[in-house]
């Protein structure tokens, strides 16, 4: 499974390389591959981190299949349950009529665990398990989508500005200095605050076509600003990389060669620049997809996404009730945990295993 | 054959380091290095012309110079009657079928994420040449032809040795059927055993395919098993170019004599020869000597025409002016090691520095000049000293730049003959420079 989402993920880059030369073989070399297999065999972290995205990669695209309820739905009889093996009491006020007068009573009432919500449900008696297999949804397609366009954006801008030099460059980085310059989440809440909070509404295929049950939500929400203002923020770190890189490139004596043999600019970036600066981008990228989803959690935390079902809203609704029903927050909270500590293992291991050191310098396979 | 296909004139590339944004503000004027500096050749059709010289003596920016990977600051390179500089559109993509390069480093010159074929075929798909599978056909015909074998086409270059990737590298320089190759030092990096094969090679194909060559080393037996004629190239400049042979049978040009006469030979005469090897470093490009580049370091540096020491003991005066100039001598340590604290033996210091700076006896005239200086030294008067010695010893090589004539085998070097401009300017020298009085500056 997770073997097959990389290659997947390969196959991607290598469909923006080849855009424009059209060669045959793959941006990813054999040795590579040997590298990225030996490493993997190596190194246990970095099967953990696999087996963790894994999880989490299978049950936002099943979701709809894996939940026991409809995320949104509510019932307010069995709302602040708490997850299984664990007890919790609640304040109860009833008022009776004893003797023609009414009294008021106080009383703590335990609240007891149902097999139907396993890990409990919110204040309004939602699922909690539902609602944060359903908020993997929305955090890891910020996450992809803000870091493919933040790659795109800062790939252009930093291999334009590291091939060209000169006063390209200084242009190109003292901007990107200056997006530096702003906190991440102040930056994002000021773009969001400046757009409002578009967001696309797509038809889940498994509902549509009635693979799963009708009464989850029939679509899925792709939240469209936070993912373009997420990708503004994250930009400037992969044009930062890809122009070391491609500073480093241009020196070599095959981007030389390639000119003398007359190769345009576009065709020495997009055969030689581009192929050989992918390796710490694409280490980069899994890094930030984790830097990403974080942030979206916070803007959904402060409220700033829109997005309703998402882990970020989800700790800021139980935030208010941390101290009696304190799984409102703490599910979705470690499910963001695993997410951000799986995928920065990948990286961990992407970086071992691509090591540039290794790369290109023939040799020892 | 004797017609020139390649012509450069007065090429120049200067860099301009001092050029940050706080240069520019402050107006700071921008410090030239001169990597190539006025040079100018013919390579004829059909032949090899080699270019040696030390590193960093700019060789390889010529080659690139000269195929336009970097713009000129001056000069013209003229291609099969064509002006290169000013090509431009489908004069351009003819001048970069026509003439290609082939590089040095055999690790940095084939890019690690392409195959064999990819590498081979990819000037003809920069120039749209054929089909892919076309191409593919020419790859593996090439590899043949360049001594690897045609089912090596989808290897990448970690798979092959050295010496294999200099021959990917010629194949991908000669895939699309160019005139002129540049060969920019395509055999340093090899074992020597490899350097040979390879240069047979480039032989064999030149002959095949009436290539011209432009090859470029540091290696002078490798310049001469496969050049033509030879320019030798000195601090951007070249001092010396005349057909191989002559070149090294009969050196005209001081730096060309030391060069080879620092090369160690094999042969069991040479067991016991000193081998004489060329004084200093390389002078920095960024401030190269007035008059005659190779002066600082040369062993047949002219006296003025008052003077008349032997070549040995003029040399070393020069060489101890040249220190006092640049400051290089500390006055302060030398009194230290004399162990007079108070500083008034002057006569010590004197016979001290004297010893340690010559090994020659110097002639009494010399002499006394010589420790004129010093004691100006001793005295802390940095100037007087170097202004007594750059009196009686200033050369004409530091004043007038000699150039290189026209002719078959010419070198620019001041005791050879040299055009009628530079000729009359080193008599207008000599005509403005009298002998100084010994002793005449002394207090």
């Amino acid at each position: 499974m997770s073997h097959g989402r990389l290659s997947n993920d390969r196959g991607g880059l290598r469909g923006i390389v080849r855009g424009g030369s059209g060669g045959e073989s793959p941006v990813i070399s054999p040795r590579t591959l040997r590298n990225l297999r030996s490493e993997l065999s190596r190194s246990l972290l970095a099967k953990f981190g696999i087996a963790i995205l894994a999880v989490i990669l299978f049950t936002a695209v099943f979701a709809p299949l894996l939940a026991p309820h409809d995320p949104t739905d509510q019932n307010l009889d069995n709302a602040n349950v708490p997850p299984l093996g664990f007890t919790a009491t609640e304040n109860q006020t009833t008022s009776e009529t004893v003797d023609g007068e009414v009294q008021i009573v106080e009383e703590e009432v335990v609240v007891n665990t149902t097999a139907e919500h396993p890990l409990g449900t919110d204040s309004l008696g939602r699922d909690v398990l539902s609602r944060t297999m359903f908020g993997a949804r929305t955090s890891l397609l910020v996450g992809l989508f803000g870091t493919a366009i933040a790659v795109v954006l800062g790939v252009t801008v930093g291999i334009t500005a590291g091939y060209y030099g000169g006063r390209v460059d200084d242009a190109l980085m003292r901007f990107a200095d200056v997006m530096l310059a702003f906190p991440s989440l102040v930056l994002a809440i000021a773009l969001i605050g400046l757009w409002g909070q578009a967001s696309l509404r797509i038809p889940d295929p498994l509902v549509a076509f009635g693979i799963a049950s009708a009464e989850m939500p029939e679509d899925i929400v792709l939240p469209g600003t936070v993912i373009v203002v997420v990708a503004l923020v994250n930009w400037v770190w992969f044009a930062r990389v890809a122009r070391g890189e491609a500073l480093s490139v241009r020196d070599q004596e095959y981007v030389k060669a390639a000119r003398s043999m007359g190769g345009s600019d576009l065709h020495v970036i997009l055969r030689h620049v581009l192929p050989n600066s992918l390796t710490p981008i694409l280490v980069l990228a899994t890094i930030q997809i984790a830097a990403i989803i974080l942030l979206e959690s916070s803007l959904s935390f402060l409220g700033f996404s829109g997005a309703q079902l998402s882990w970020g809203f989800d700790i800021a609704q139980g935030r208010q009730y941390l101290s009696s029903s304190w799984w409102i927050a703490t599910v979705p909270g470690l499910a963001i945990v695993a997410a951000v500590v799986g995928i920065n293992l990948i990286g961990d291991w992407l970086r071992d295993a691509l090591d540039p050191g290794i790369e290109g310098q023939g040799g020892a396979p | 054959m004797t017609d020139p296909l390649v012509t450069v004139d007065g090429l120049e590339k200067y860099y301009y380091e001092n050029d940050t944004l706080l240069d520019r503000l402050t107006g700071a004027e921008p410090e030239a290095v001169r990597a190539v500096d006025g040079v100018s050749f013919d390579v004829r059709e059909g032949e090899t012309l080699g270019v040696v010289g030390e590193s960093g003596c700019g060789k390889s920016t010529l080659a690139e110079t000269l195929m336009r990977l970097r713009e000129p600051t001056g000069g013209s390179v003229t291609f099969d009657g064509d002006p290169v500089f000013e090509l431009s559109g489908g004069d351009m993509d003819a001048f970069r079928r026509r003439a290609q390069v082939m590089f040095q480093d055999p690790f940095s010159s084939l890019d690690p994420r392409m195959t064999a074929g990819e590498i081979i075929t990819e000037p003809l798909a920069i120039h749209d040449v054929g089909t892919a599978a076309e191409r593919r056909e020419r790859a593996e015909t090439l590899l043949e032809e360049v001594g690897l074998s045609a089912d090596q086409i989808d290897r990448y270059p970690h798979e092959f040795s050295g010496g294999q990737r200099q021959r990917i590298g010629f194949a991908r320089a000669l895939a699309i059927d160019p005139e002129f190759v540049v060969l920019d030092e395509p055999v340093s990096a090899l074992d020597v055993s490899v350097q040979a094969q390879v240069l047979n090679l480039l032989a064999d194909m030149q002959a095949e395919r009436d290539l011209t060559y432009l090859f470029i080393a540091h290696d002078l037996s490798v310049v001469r098993h496969i050049s033509d004629r030879v320019a030798v190239m000195y601090l951007g400049e070249i001092v010396e170019i005349g057909p191989t042979e002559e070149i090294f049978e009969d050196p005209q040009h001081p730096y060309t004599k030391a060069l080879l006469e620092s090369v160690p030979r094999a042969d069991t005469d040479e067991r016991d020869r000193v081998v004489e090897t060329i004084r200093g470093d390389v002078p920095s490009p960024r401030d190269p000597p007035s008059g005659c580049s190779f002066r600082t370091r040369c062993p047949e540096l002219i006296q003025p025409p008052w003077l008349d020491a032997p070549q040995a003991a003029f040399r070393e005066i020069s060489e101890f002016r040249t220190r006092i100039e640049n400051g290089d001598i500390d006055v302060d340590t030398r009194w230290e090691r004399v162990g007079d604290p108070d500083r008034e033996d002057r006569a010590a210091f004197v016979d001290a520095l004297r010893e340690e700076a010559f090994d020659e006896d110097l002639p009494d005239n010399d002499e006394e000049t010589v420790r004129e200086a010093i004691r100006a030294l001793a005295d802390g008067d940095r100037e007087a000293a170097a202004a007594t010695l750059r009196e009686r010893y200033r050369s004409p090589c530091e004043a007038i730049d000699p150039a290189l004539p026209a002719g078959n085998h010419p070198d620019a070097c001041l005791r050879n003959e040299q055009p009628a401009d530079v000729e009359a300017a080193r008599e207008e020298w000599e005509a403005d420079h009298d002998a100084p009085e010994v002793g005449a500056s002394s207090r």
